[in-house]
């Protein structure tokens, strides 16, 4: 993976604050001539530097990381890979360049691209449903067949001189009936196509709210304050219990708790089996809800009753989210932060996951909570100075749908379409509920470690469809050591790293048997020959 | 002696206006409202040529045709099928089964006309 394009940035922001290359240059002590490489991006910078650079020109090291502008390379490296551009010499040196001297014209790129592809599944999925719509089918057939009697009635009585009355009597009636039907049949296609109104985004809610999570780093500090004040608010002199959740909300919200009593049978893909009825204030707790649903769908009321307020505050100040439906959407996916927050409190969840060695099976008993909730915990685990171990986060359904995703700067999670199926998030499907392993080796050496999980949702009833999906956590091989999931594996043999890419459209492994679909981007100056 | 002909339509403006206009090209007509009337009809009387709708009640058009096509005493009786423009799969499996002819919707008189005086023409009355 190329070195971040900070160069720009950096450049920009020395000319803001009027100071020359020579100036910068003698205050960080170094060369002039080396900053000059740097703001090329002909030499990395990092550590004691990257820190001395962001205090002399007052920018935040968040913004020097360079995690924007990997995640904007890579956008740019699947929009290269699209049978589109195969006419194209596109290189990754040439989009790492495009960010890192022209950021917008690469982030217009992106936007475009993703508008083609929006409207592109849009015009598919009309056409689909011209082609398939029974409605549609249906009302076509009734047109022709009315259509066909008034022809056939019409021409009988333009050609005919010698009908009765009772004929010309009949026929025009029939005329009269025929054209009554057909004007109620294209009437209703009228209304059906009014309805069918195709709305188009230059970006899904879904990526808008991964690029305002991932631009956060995964991490909000005000939520997880906010969420730990409630916490010590609802615990009192106790522990963070159902009964003091029971007590908090009769208190604090006047809410009833029924327990054992009504819920949702059959309910459990978005975690409501427990029913609020907010004119009677009363929560049913399902006596079939488990102790970790009962506990995760009270928290989430709490939750939603008290600290609706902070999340608005973090949905207002976002620049990524310009749709209602994106605004939902991020709406619940921060109430599930701060769900998790509350059930794993950081810092005893960090340690706890230290001491562990992120073993998420031990972490699940311990605070009695799903494995998707310690893995999503996991992830947050960003604090500035109380980091746990970064990791990236896949999960997916069968069909290979994108749920959630987050990214590690050098371990990029395609947005579009699917990644390299050899990865276990795939794999586990075939093993569910066992954790698959994998030492992943990618083609330009960089090595993680995978574990993925797949799960059926909480079944209430034999006719209900289960909801597989699979969740998978991913961290850098250096890492590796620090978690349960190395154990018994050995780093240093390189027979052991199973070699995966990143999806096959971008990847250069030639020989590779799972090879779906010609490779496009390769390496640093090349493009691939296309097979 | 007249060619009889039978018209299995639902439709009843159509079955109507077809009966008549085969009625003065001098064909006896019988009609009929379903698939299962269609097949009693044309094994309980003489049938020279069935026109036939796609879509009917009870039986449709192609398990009427496939049982007039399997029948070895009604398997030489001319089928016309009435079909929708555009349905391409619907032509197929019809001329699987065995079908003589298509008139496609919305469809002429004269089109009709021609088409049955075609497939009757080597046919004794």
């Amino acid at each position: 993976m190329a070195r971040a394009p900070i160069g720009l940035k950096i450049r920009n922001r020395r000319k803001e604050i009027g100071l020359t290359q020579a100036n910068l240059a003698n205050r960080l002590g170094i060369s002039a001539s080396y900053l000059n490489l740097i703001e090329h991006d002909k030499r990395a910078i990092s550590g004691r530097l990257l820190k001395q650079v962001s205090e002399e020109l007052d920018i935040d090291m968040g913004n020097l990381d360079g995690a924007a502008e990997r995640r904007l390379i890579l956008d740019l490296h699947e929009l290269a890979a699209d049978g589109l551009f195969s006419n194209f010499n596109l290189t990754q040196a040439a989009a790492s360049f495009l960010v890192g001297q022209h950021t917008d014209w690469a982030r217009a790129l992106v936007m475009l691209y993703r508008t083609y592809l929006d409207q592109e599944q849009t015009i598919t999925a009309l056409s689909d449903r011209l082609t398939h719509d029974p409605f549609l089918g249906e009302a076509i057939l009734k047109v022709l067949t009315n259509v066909a009697a008034i022809r056939s009635t019409a021409e009988i009585l333009d050609s005919i001189d010698d009908l009765s009355e009772d004929e010309l009597g009949r026929f025009h009636g029939n005329l009269v009936s025929e054209s009554r039907k057909l004007s109620e049949v294209v009437g209703s296609l009228s209304t059906f196509f009014d309805k069918a109104n195709a709305k188009t985004r230059s970006l899904t809610p879904a990526e808008e709210v991964d690029d305002f999570i991932m631009e956060k780093g995964g991490y909000f500090p005000r939520l997880e304050d906010a969420a730990s004040s409630l916490r010590r608010d609802v615990q009192g002199k106790g522990v963070f219990s159902e009964s003091a959740l029971v007590d908090y909300l009769a208190r604090r919200h006047g809410v009833t708790v029924r327990l054992g009593e009504g819920g949702l049978r059959g309910a459990g893909i978005s975690h409501n089996q427990c029913v609020f009825d907010p004119d009677t204030r009363t929560l049913e707790v399902p006596a079939f809800a488990s102790a970790t649903t009962r506990m995760y769908e009270m928290t989430w009321l709490l939750a939603e009753l008290t600290l609706a307020p902070a999340i608005d505050e973090e949905i207002r100040e976002a620049d990524h989210l310009s749709s209602d439906p994106a605004h939902h959407r991020a709406a619940r996916d921060l109430m599930d932060y701060l769900v998790n927050s509350l059930l794993l409190p950081y810092d005893r969840f960090l340690e706890d996951a230290l001491e562990a060695r992120y073993d998420i099976d031990l972490l699940v008993r311990k605070y009695m909570v799903g494995f998707e909730s310690v893995s999503h915990r996991l992830v947050t685990l960003r604090k500035p100075d109380s980091e746990g171990i970064p990791f990236a986060l896949l999960q997916i359904n069968p069909a290979g749908y994108v749920i959630k995703r987050f990214n590690l700067p050098h371990l990029p999670i395609p947005r579009y379409g699917s990644a390299c199926p050899l990865w276990s998030i795939y794999t586990c499907f075939q093993t569910p509920s066992q954790i698959v392993r994998q030492l992943a080796a990618f083609p330009n050496g960089d090595r993680f470690l995978f574990f993925a999980r797949a799960d059926a949702r909480e079944q209430s009833k034999y006719s209900q469809t289960r909801v597989m999906r699979s969740i998978m956590l991913a961290c850098n091989a250096l890492h590796a050591d620090k978690t349960v999931y190395a154990d018994g594996l050995d780093f240093s043999s390189e027979a052991l790293a199973e070699p995966v890419g990143l999806s096959c459209r971008l990847c250069s492994r030639e020989d590779c048997i799972h090879r779906e679909e010609d490779a496009i981007m390769g390496e640093e100056h090349q493009p691939l020959r296309r097979v | 002696m007249s060619h009889s002909v039978l018209i299995a339509e639902d439709e009843k403006n159509i079955l109507e206006a077809l009966s008549f206009i085969l009625s003065r090209e001098g064909y006896v007509v019988a009609s009929a409202l379903d698939g299962n009337t269609a097949i009693e009809h044309i094994r309980g009387n003489q049938t020279d040529l069935l026109i036939l709708d796609v879509m009917l009640p009870y039986k449709n058009g192609f398990e009427v045709l496939k049982t007039v096509k399997t029948d070895p005493d009604l398997s030489k009786v001319p089928v016309i099928m009435l079909t929708a423009k555009g349905q391409s799969q619907d032509r197929k499996t019809a001329e699987d089964m065995g079908v003589d002819a298509f008139v496609t919707k919305p469809f002429s008189n004269k089109e009709i006309i021609e088409t049955v005086k075609r497939l009757l023409s080597s046919k004794p009355a």
